[in-house]
């Protein structure tokens, strides 16, 4: 017998997510993902000065915060043909390695540990079992089995409480729990840790962008000025502090975060196996170290791969008419003219709700029942993310990925294979939160040797004024989120924006299904996916949360 | 759906923030200066700081619901990075947070469940926290959570609130998605619950000592605190940013930034030229600062853009002193018109100064009014 | 036969006029130029430490000053529209008799168009020039409302307080600098057209309106001095004055 399971709210993601799935024999035979909330923003753009455009769509999403304003001065500088200094390069570079960490890391663990991880169990714990168990695994100071006993009494007595809080009515106790209580207990206190962790790495934001989140980005380079002889800008200080705070991270991610999804990913070998959905991914690339037009200067390789096969990285043009195209067969939007897809340049916004009258039991997934488009390339539903950019870095033979998921895989001891699935996205995050730490560092070193070097510009001011601007331009900026391959394009008629289109990485992952019925990533995935028990969705959220879902960016 | 050892929730236990934090390793020394920093930060005078020391020592933990609209989701994201040590303690467990999408352990019906826990057996006692607007147009489909509109959400949760807190200026003016031509009706809180007193904590987003420092006064005095004519604590909005602003001696002395990354820049000059939004933005930027206390958007070098401020989306563009007149053209600023209407004037003025000096040429230069009386008697006029 | 003898030294601009039209004038400059410098302040690219200078301070301050001088003697010139003599009527300022109109038309005609070289006898102003008086009042009131809600949040004084409302009209503080910034444009045009007028009639006309805005007189044919035909409207303290006989003295002549 089928029945339907509908999870919404979709908790511990950002935005509002709708999943419902047809299960079959405990199996999911059939799933669909849908965004419920709308806010309008390419049409809020509209009409706006280019230059103000990166505070608005910055504000598309504040977990992933700096992405959209990051592509979207990309985007106008390449609608101008504005270059940035060097400088300014490596301070949105460092940003964006910051952003990785930061985000990776409250993912991993506020977000997704939860579905691996029994609370309730690590009651249960021995805490010198759990020190043994620390200690093996990573030389992270806070590991005594005094210190787990401690926090094993605090959780005890918070649970006796009887307020629960955010863990109140979680899946505990259910048989996809296979963690032993040791490890349960030591993941809880990393939970806490990283939590107190995570407000430190992002005053790398505040000292280049004024706060987070939402730092400030400018058109042309950086806002912040570097002066190391004065009090009021970027100086020796300043800077130090930035090294310290990177070097703490890339020692919390060395030495938390990736010792502990080792530590787990042993237990969860099965979910090597479920998950893996779409067999095709992409990835624009980003970590420019020539300028953002030198797409081969990126650290992260664009490419695009098709059916899995890792021994043919393809070209991937985000100016092609034919490449990238949006679709709303079964978004709640409507196009003037003709029907088919549009490339963001000539992308719509059109908002036209068909789906029933709140409150709804069901959406009619026959029809429209989504706010987000459709984003296809060359018409193959891609799956984008840190899964992604690994498997596109391995199969292009890029020096520094290929090292890090070979070590990873070396870990594990498992062939690259386990990395299609609800593991190997959760695997792929970590792996890359490395090389973000590794980079982020690299950049630093180089900014300091420019500054020394007596190269202080962190901004340019060609074209800054509207009078120097053709009647019209057109730019895309492209970037690679947290979440994966995100994507601003612009047109720019009479100084004033005429045209703003997102293409947001949970938009390829968690649209609906194509004209063709071709399904997308979170769809995908979730086809095979056992259900132990249709009233809890522990194992659907399992596998969305491997995606990160970020579901105000995805809608925009 | 609740498996077997899921604890049952057992009547809530009057268990206090301070003992909470005692069971957490905190030292009593600790908790006090915490008093003593929070006190300071919300402007309170020793015998206030007395009392919270009090409140929190005796009470129990408040039930604390915190609805998402239309958002972005960084109001919780700026929440989490309160800096304070004991505050982000707070923050997960000397409130009891039990109902967030961001963080709840829960899903899909477990999470309503939650919901309908908390709002049935802690009628009138526990605290709403709303992040983000309530779209009006279209019967609210733009934003449906459980197949329900944020309308039919917000107004059953807010009907048995004990208080009211909107975050940042989604939930207080409807920030971004509520700029023209604000497709979605995007509507502020207060506007969709009328009458009700909303504690109106601004900012995009607002800064996170701002967010707890407002929890720590509904907690201790159990009142709201004194607000703005915006529903704005006074103890963090009653300061332009401009009269904190520590670039302000600049300012008077007239020393600007003309140019992002000009020589001035490098000085850290004053960014009024370059479009602040300091002097008529009220925030606690200049003092609180962001992240701990380490920087401002000033101090980095980008103007303040005034995030607030109600519409203030719509008063841009950012890097211009003053607003474009709503419907001229990007380039058609104040200065543009009245530059050309004062042209236009003189001009006029000169022209017709030419014609004045032909067409009465007989009229100027003899004696006053003769020529027209000649005229008037022409015409056979008394 | 020509009639140059025939005119007569009428006072029409008592003292209290005077000294207001000289102050609102010096207010206005002061704070159309102090305005500029707040809204574009000239670039100083000099060495210079903040705590050398407050040159910008100094010139907002001027303002601010400006800006209560400038109310105080608007406030005073509405008490003289009641108290001062038939020219300075508040009546005069409002469109109240069709004469008004008719005055309006024939200045159109004379003075803008030129179909005309009869001047339109008008002891105090004519129709135009008091409705163009009665429009800067108008934006006087405005800049005295946005600019002291502007000012009411820098301090605490009691008049600053009472504007307060003002800002929420315009959405936000923002728009309403744009307003206030947009009307010293209003009075620059008003500045550069009324100066140019009263050269203007002066020099046409003859009978001295530039120098009667700081002595008092004018200079009319006998004619109009006495039976002032222009708008219907005069008489003092608001009252409707009978018409003056013909040949009766010139309206009162207080000391000045
Ligand atoms: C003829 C009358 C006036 C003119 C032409 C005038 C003109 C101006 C101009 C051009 C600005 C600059 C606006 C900007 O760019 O932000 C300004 C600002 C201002 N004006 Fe006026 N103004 C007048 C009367 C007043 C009055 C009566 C007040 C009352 C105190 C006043 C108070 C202000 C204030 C508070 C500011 C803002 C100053 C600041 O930002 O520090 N103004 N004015
Ligand atoms: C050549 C110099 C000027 C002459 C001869 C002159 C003459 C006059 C006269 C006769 C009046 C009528 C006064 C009244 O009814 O109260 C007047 C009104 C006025 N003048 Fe001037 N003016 C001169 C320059 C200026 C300047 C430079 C300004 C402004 C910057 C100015 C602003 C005004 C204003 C605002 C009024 C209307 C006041 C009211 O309604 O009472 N004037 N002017
Ligand atoms: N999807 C998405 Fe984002 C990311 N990463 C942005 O581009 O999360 Ni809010
Ligand atoms: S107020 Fe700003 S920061 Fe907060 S949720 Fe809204 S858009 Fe995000
Ligand atoms: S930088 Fe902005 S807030 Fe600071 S003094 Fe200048 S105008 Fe005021
Ligand atoms: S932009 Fe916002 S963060 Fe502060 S400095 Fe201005 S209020
Ligand atoms: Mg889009």
């Amino acid at each position: 017998m089928n029945s339907r399971i509908v999870v919404d709210p979709v908790t511990r993601i950002e935005g509002h997510l709708r999943i419902e799935a047809e299960v079959k024999d405990g199996r999911i035979v059939d799933a669909w993902s849908a965004g419920t909330m709308v806010r309008g923003l390419e049409i809020i753009l509209r009409g706006r000065d280019p230059r103000d455009a990166w505070a608005f769509c910055e504000r598309v999403c504040g977990v992933c915060t700096t992405v959209h304003a990051l592509a979207s001065v990309r985007a106008v500088e390449d609608a101008l043909d504005i270059r940035v200094p060097p400088n300014a390069e490596l301070i949105r570079n460092l940003m964006f390695c910051t952003q990785y960490m930061h985000d990776h890391v409250v993912h991993f663990y506020h977000l997704h540990a939860l579905d691996w991880v029994d609370v309730v169990s690590a009651l249960k714990a021995d805490p010198a079992a759990t020190s043994t168990l620390a200690q093996g695994v990573s030389k992270w100071p806070k590991s005594s089995p005094g210190y787990f006993a401690d926090l094993q009494k605090r959780l005890a007595k918070f649970v006796e409480s009887g307020q629960l809080g955010i863990f109140a009515n979680g899946y505990w106790g259910h048989p996809a729990f296979k963690l032993p209580p040791e490890a349960n207990l030591m993941a809880v206190a990393h939970y806490l840790e990283a939590l107190e962790w995570q407000k430190e790495i992002v005053k790398v934001h505040t000292i280049f962008g004024g706060k987070n989140p939402h730092p400030n980005y400018l058109v042309g380079g950086m806002p912040c000025a570097v002066n190391i002889e004065e009090a009021n800008a970027i100086n020796a200080e300043r800077l130090a502090l930035v090294g310290r705070l990177l070097a703490e991270a890339k020692t919390f991610v060395e030495q938390v975060y990736i010792p502990d999804v080792l530590a787990v990913a042993p237990f969860y070998l099965d979910w090597a196996g479920i998950g893996g959905g779409l067999e095709n991914y992409l990835c624009y690339g980003d970590l420019p170290t020539g300028g953002f037009a030198d797409v081969a200067g990126y650290k992260f390789v664009r490419g695009a791969i098709l059916g899995r096969n890792l021994n043919e990285v393809l070209p991937v043009d985000p100016r092609d008419d034919t490449g990238i195209q949006e679709f709303i067969d079964h978004s709640w939007y409507e196009y003037e003219g003709a029907a088919g897809g549009r490339h963001p340049w000539r992308g719509e916004t059109n908002l036209k709700y068909s789906g029933p009258k709140p409150p709804y039991e069901h959406l009619d997934v026959d029809a429209k029942y989504s706010w987000l488009k459709t984003p296809r390339w060359k018409g193959h539903a891609m799956e984008v993310g840190p899964l992604s950019r690994m498997l596109v870095g391995y199969a292009a033979g890029n020096a520094d990925v290929k090292g890090a998921v070979t070590d990873a895989l070396g870990a594990l001891k498992a062939p690259a294979s386990v990395l299609f699935s609800t593991l190997g996205r959760t695997a792929a995050r970590a792996i890359e939160s490395r090389l973000a730490a590794v980079w982020g560092l690299e950049f630093y070193q180089q900014l300091l040797a420019n500054i020394k070097a007596g190269d202080s510009r962190t901004f340019t001011r060609e074209r800054w004024e509207p009078a120097s601007w053709p009647a019209e331009a057109r730019g895309v900026g492209t970037s690679e989120a947290p979440r994966g391959a995100l994507a601003h394009w612009i047109v720019i008629q009479d100084r004033k924006i005429a045209n703003y289109q997102l293409v947001v990485p949970s938009t390829w992952n968690a649209s609906p299904r194509d004209g063709r019925g071709q399904r997308s990533a979170y769809e995908a995935s979730l086809i095979g996916t056992p259900v132990h028990d249709p009233h809890q969705p522990l194992e659907i959220i399992r596998t969305i949360h491997s995606f990160d879902p970020c579901l105000a960016c995805a809608v925009h | 759906m609740q498996t077997e050892i899921q604890p049952r929730p057992a009547a809530p236990r009057e268990e206090t923030i301070y003992e909470h934090l005692c069971a957490r390793g905190v030292s009593r020394r600790e908790f006090l200066s915490f008093c003593a920093w929070m006190g300071a930060c919300i402007g309170l005078e020793q015998s206030g700081v007395a009392q919270m020391v009090q409140a929190l020592e005796t009470r129990r933990r408040i039930p604390v619901v915190w609805l998402h609209f239309q958002e972005c989701t960084c109001c919780s994201e700026s929440f989490l990075r309160s800096s304070h040590p004991i505050v982000a303690d707070i923050l997960l467990d000397k409130i009891s947070l039990d109902y967030t999408e961001t963080l709840l352990a829960a899903s899909g019906h477990q999470a309503e469940q939650c919901l309908r826990d908390t709002i049935t057996k802690y009628r009138g006692e526990y605290l709403l926290c709303i992040e983000g607007s309530v779209p009006l147009a279209e019967d609210g489909v733009y934003c449906c959570i459980g197949g329900r509109t944020a309308k039919q959400i917000v107004e059953e949760v807010a009907a048995d609130a004990k208080a009211i807190i909107a975050w940042g200026n989604c939930a207080c003016s409807g920030c971004v998605q509520a700029a023209k031509p604000n497709p979605t009706v995007a509507t502020p809180i207060h506007r969709v619950l009328g009458g009700k007193p909303i504690v109106n904590v601004q900012g995009c987003p607002p800064i996170a000592e701002v967010m707890a420092g407002v929890l720590v006064h509904l907690l201790t005095f159990d009142r709201i605190p004194q607000l703005d004519a915006h529903g704005r604590p006074k103890a963090f909005y009653s300061r332009r940013v401009h009269d904190t602003c520590y670039r302000r001696p600049n300012y008077d002395a007239g020393l600007f930034v003309e140019s992002f990354d000009d020589e001035n820049a490098r000085k850290g000059y004053c960014l009024y030229k370059v479009g602040c939004r300091g002097p008529s933005t009220y925030n606690s930027c200049g003092t609180i600062r962001w992240n701990g206390g380490v920087s401002f958007p000033i101090q980095s070098g980008h103007p303040c853009i005034g995030c607030s401020e109600a519409n203030f989306w719509d008063n841009g563009p950012f890097y211009q002193r003053l607003p474009n007149f709503p419907g001229f053209g990007i380039e058609s600023t104040a200065d543009r018109l009245g530059v050309a209407a004062v042209g236009a004037a003189a001009a006029g003025a000169a022209a017709h100064a030419v014609l004045t000096n032909i067409r009465k040429r007989a009229e100027i230069g003899e004696q006053p009014g003769e020529n027209a009386e000649r005229a008037e008697a022409k015409a056979g006029q008394p | 036969m020509y009639a140059s003898h025939d005119y007569q030294r009428v006072y029409v601009w008592q003292q209290p006029v005077r000294w207001f039209h000289w102050i609102n004038a010096l207010c206005i400059t002061v704070l159309g130029v102090t305005g500029y410098l707040i809204a574009h302040p000239p670039a100083l690219l000099s060495g210079a430490e903040a705590s050398a200078g407050y040159w910008f301070g100094t010139v907002r301050f001027a303002h601010f000053l400006a800006g209560y001088v400038f109310v105080a003697n608007f406030l005073f010139r509405i008490y003289w529209a009641f108290a001062g003599n038939k020219y300075a009527n508040w009546r005069n300022f409002l469109p109240l008799t069709r004469a008004q109109f008719r005055q309006v038309w024939d200045v159109l005609r004379v003075d803008i168009l030129q179909l005309s070289n009869q001047p339109v006898p008008a002891l105090g102003h004519n129709a135009v020039a008091y409705f163009t008086y009665a429009g800067t009042g108008l934006l006087t009131l405005f800049q005295i409302g946005s600019g002291f809600a502007l000012y009411a949040p820098m301090s605490e004084a009691w008049l600053p307080q009472l504007f307060v409302w003002v800002t929420p009209l315009f959405g936000s503080e923002q728009n309403l600098r744009l307003f206030h910034y947009a009307v010293m444009w209003a009075f620059a045009v008003f500045t550069v057209i009324h100066v140019y007028l009263v050269v203007y009639h002066d020099y046409v006309e003859g009978h001295g309106v530039l120098s009667s805005i700081i002595g008092g007189w004018k200079f009319m044919e006998k004619r109009h001095a006495q039976a002032d035909p222009a708008t219907g409207i005069s008489g003092f303290r608001g009252r409707a004055a009978p018409a003056p006989a013909p040949g009766a003295k010139t309206p009162a002549t207080p000391a000045r």
